[in-house]
């Protein structure tokens, strides 16, 4: 029962894959990137999120065999209020893909600002979500990870779960502009971490943050009412999208590019959520929450 | 050449005046203050302002073929922003005029990076055109922007006195005095609970090389000019063998706004570069002139502590030195 206590001591990569890591990521003499990756704070960080990835959310990855040798741009579903599918999917890539890779999480405008975390993040390999970031980082070859729901995604109700948001477009224009694949994930599982019944952007505004959440036990049960449901998470990775064409093409002919990928996303999650009958029989409550 | 050297008295003149003339050129120096360096063998005018009269003189006398623009004044202390502004930005504005008089071949202008200011939008790297944001938070900036500006106008107006405007980041080593390097060396450094943000740094000798090269390079622009790469300030700290003092915001903030009030402590406008990354880009430098730093960013900041015996001397014995304050 308490293996995991074990595990936090053990290495979490090899010699040979801190190597391949420190190459691909181009860090300098000091062992930083410009946007602030550090391999042995991140290292550091992955032994305490490792416990949480196997034993806490007992994270399952379906054909991660399908991640191409390329860059890529992750995209996948947000949900849960907090980034926690975020840690998991970048954990995902770290952990159980050979080579390790590191995937760039964009991250919101607001979080620079926040003691901490804004250092953990960027040390982490994260940097803050600017089109001039994204792009100066496929143009070095890093892979990224977006979230096109953005906070209309992860600020969701529990009772729209696993209901994709509306995709910001600017993920297809820059995969177009820099000629890079796109991989579809489909994160089942992290909707039900944090159950939002209700939330107020009027209270979000007061704390900085784009929403604050309601749930049965937060912030009824003060710190406690934090501790994340421990509902387990899968991963479903589809076929890798190339996208030809012009980088400056409409509105109208980028929005049928989106629309393709959020299907192609959506279609992950309905797949996921067939093999999870547990989480299924809580659709019942949830259509009728909607109502 | 015959380079006309504007704040001669500097360190980072002082060695850039010395590798232009181990590479043969001319050199005359110009300073608001009586400091000539001993050990450069080239005439030194000292002038009480940069002022059109004033600086006249000098240009009738030597007659210099180009001119390099080292005498902008650093800080931000409130109570210096006149004297500041008349420094630098009315002074550049007669030294800009007067080489368009004299039909100068290169005017470089050595500005700073503290004018894209430390904002929490910034991306990582800054390009030459980005928005200079510093005004918006720190109002005390507004003569290095106006300054930046006033470079940046002119660059376009004379495209027959070819101009470069470079923006380098923090300079450290040595010689140099400036605030980030006495910070580094003092025993305590400041930083800011929670935050830790990617700095650049570039060493001193960097820093002339990229400007004796432009003076041999025709096109005119504005280059940013950074080290090898970023550090965390922290990392920084440790590196050049100082120590961290941990303060928090709510009490930096102020506390530093009343030590700037005495002159006592930094410019409060720092403490957002100890918060917020800014962090440029120099691919136009190193795409057009090949330049590259060649010191790395641990051993530029390790270098800061070895003070050489030469910084500091300042024995008055100078060729041709007699002030011209008018």
């Amino acid at each position: 029962m308490f293996d995991w206590m074990d595990r936090i001591g053990e290495d979490v990569l090899t010699e040979d894959q801190r190597e391949v890591l420190r190459d691909s990521v181009g860090v300098n003499s000091a062992g930083y990137d410009p946007w602030g990756f550090n391999l042995e704070t991140a290292e550091r960080t992955l032994r305490i999120v490792r416990p949480l990835y196997r034993d806490y959310f007992r994270v399952q990855v379906h054909d991660i065999d399908r991640v191409p040798d390329r860059r890529i741009i992750v995209v996948a579903n947000h949900g849960g209020q907090i980034p926690i599918d975020g840690m998991l999917l970048a954990t995902a890539f770290m952990l159980d893909l050979d080579p390790p890779r590191l995937v760039r999480g964009m991250v919101e405008r607001w979080v620079p600002g926040l003691p901490w975390f804004s250092t953990l993040f960027t040390r982490c390999g994260q940097v803050v979500g600017d089109p001039a970031n994204a792009e100066e980082l496929l143009r070095r070859d890093q892979s990224l990870m977006v979230f096109p729901e953005g906070v209309k995604g992860i600020s969701k109700s529990w009772f729209k779960r696993y209901q994709l948001q509306s995709f910001g477009t600017g993920f297809v224009r820059l995969a177009l502009e820099t000629k890079t694949t796109i991989l579809p994930v489909g994160i089942v599982g992290s909707d039900d971490i944090y159950p939002a019944v209700a939330s107020s952007r009027r209270l979000g505004r007061l704390i900085g943050a784009p929403a604050f959440p309601i749930t049965p036990t937060w912030p009824w049960f003060g710190a406690l009412g934090m501790v994340p449901l421990p509902v387990p998470v899968s991963l479903h990775f589809g076929e890798p999208i190339d996208f030809q064409g012009d980088p400056d093409e409409s509105e109208k002919t980028t929005r049928e590019r989106v629309n393709h990928v959020r299907d192609v996303v959506q279609g992950l999650v309905n797949g996921g959520l067939k093999a999870r009958p547990e989480l299924r029989q809580l659709d019942e409550l949830a259509r009728w929450g909607r109502r | 050449m015959k380079v006309l050297l504007t704040g001669a008295s500097g360190q980072l003149a002082r060695l850039a005046a010395i590798q232009l003339l181990a590479e043969g050129h001319d050199v005359v120096g110009m300073d608001v203050r009586r400091r000539p360096h001993p050990d450069v063998q080239a005439p030194f005018e000292y002038v009480k302002r940069y002022d059109h009269r004033t600086v006249a003189e000098v240009f009738r006398e030597h007659r210099p073929d180009a001119m390099i623009h080292l005498g902008v004044r650093a800080g931000g202390f409130q109570a210096e922003a006149k004297s500041r502004y008349t420094q630098n930005v009315l002074g550049t504005r007669h030294l800009l005029e007067l080489s368009v008089k004299h039909r100068l071949r290169r005017v470089i202008v050595l500005g700073t990076f503290h004018v894209y200011g430390a904002h929490p939008h910034n991306p990582t790297f800054l390009a030459e055109d980005a928005p200079l944001r510093a005004v918006q938070t720190f109002p005390e900036l507004q003569d290095v922007v106006e300054l930046d500006h006033t470079v940046t106008s002119f660059l376009w107006r004379h495209r027959d006195v070819p101009t470069v405007l470079l923006r380098p980041a923090n300079m450290v080593g040595p010689h140099l005095r400036n605030q980030v390097s006495v910070l580094l060396r003092g025993p305590y450094c400041p930083r800011l609970i929670g935050f830790n943000p990617m700095m650049q740094f570039i060493h001193e000798s960097d820093v002339v090389d990229a400007v004796v090269r432009m003076l041999d390079h025709d096109g005119c622009g504005i280059y940013n000019i950074a080290g090898e790469g970023a550090v965390p300030w922290s990392r920084a700290i440790a590196t050049s063998g100082a120590r961290p003092l941990p303060l928090p915001t709510w009490l930096a903030y102020p506390g530093v706004r009343v030590l700037a009030k005495l002159q006592t402590a930094f410019p409060a406008h720092l403490m957002d570069f100890f918060r917020y990354p800014v962090i440029v880009s120099d691919q136009a430098i190193r795409r057009e002139l090949g330049w590259a730093p060649r010191v790395n960013v641990v051993d530029t900041l390790r270098s800061i502590d070895d003070i050489p015996a030469d910084a500091g001397s300042r024995a008055a014995a100078f060729e041709g030195s007699r002030p011209l304050g008018l």
